[in-house]
């Protein structure tokens, strides 16, 4: 994906995740691509915390994709952590164009059950998004990784050049 | 335990009508045990059922009504019967035409042996 087609797949994703947000009923929701770019965010309000969970959620599923490869598995659907008062739900989505990550964070006004639901319904909705069936030949590395972090940060939160 | 809800799954298959049935982890909202017919995908139906019965719970209690024991969604092509049993609830998925009477008693039934 590249830097020129942020705003354009940015703006593209806003409809599917306020459709997930509202169904799903979670509280925070980020989407990142696999080299770190935020694509869309919901529930944040500082940047530090959109680039600290964007960070770890990168981390989680690269140490999770290894953990299942040194396991026999070759892919894993989601991970749930579920705690006293809200839970973490991340998962993969995969497209034509890369893999995308969503981390959501709910509470009681929703499930496990209810995020998977409408997690693949998001899923789907995405995959058939133009923005996402065609490769530009442009594969994220882990050198592009900070910049593109960077840059999906400065358009979700405006202020994040500021904190 | 398993052997219990299997039963308890199976036993509501069985009856006239039911097209499937399943025992779901109420705060989860994702089945446990499952005995579903072919076009009928046991997650979704669990992840609505359980969300459903949770809100339906939350306005009993608020107008004073107490626990809600069973819930009988019907629609124009069958109907959903979800009876609660503590942590799990039983879910019930039965064509337009099944003996209703027949199937919430199972369900109840079941519902308290797991209770």
């Amino acid at each position: 994906m590249r830097h020129d087609d942020l705003p354009r797949v940015m703006e593209a994703l806003k409809p599917p995740i306020a459709t997930f947000v509202r169904e799903s009923r979670v509280r925070i929701v980020l989407l990142i691509s696999g080299s770190g770019q935020v694509l869309a965010q919901h529930g944040f309000t500082r940047s530090y915390e959109v680039m600290n969970v964007a960070s770890l959620a990168a981390a989680a599923h690269a140490s999770a994709g290894a953990l299942a490869e040194m396991s026999g598995v070759p892919r894993w659907k989601h991970l749930h952590h579920a705690g006293q008062e809200r839970q973490l739900f991340l998962a993969p989505i995969r497209t034509p164009v890369g893999e995308l990550i969503l981390v959501a964070i709910f509470d009681k006004e929703s499930s496990l059950g209810i995020v998977q639901l409408f997690f693949e319904q998001l899923g789907n909705t995405i995959r058939l998004l133009p923005e996402f069936q065609q490769r530009d030949g442009a594969l994220p590395t882990a050198a592009t990784f900070e910049r593109d972090l960077e840059a999906g940060l400065n358009r979700v939160l405006p202020e994040a050049g500021e904190a | 335990m398993s052997d219990i809800l299997s039963q308890s799954v199976d036993r509501l298959s069985r009856v006239s009508g039911v097209l499937g049935a399943m025992v779901v982890e109420a705060d989860a909202g994702v089945p446990v045990v499952a005995e579903m017919t072919a076009g009928v995908d046991s997650g979704p139906v669990a992840a609505l059922a359980s969300s459903l019965f949770r809100r339906t719970a939350n306005a009993a209690t608020t107008a004073g009504f107490g626990a809600v024991r069973t819930m009988q969604l019907e629609a124009d092509h069958g109907h959903v019967i979800v009876a609660g049993a503590g942590e799990l609830l039983v879910v019930v998925v039965a064509e337009r035409n099944a003996q209703l009477g027949l199937v919430r008693l199972e369900a109840s039934r079941a519902a308290e042996a797991l209770a």
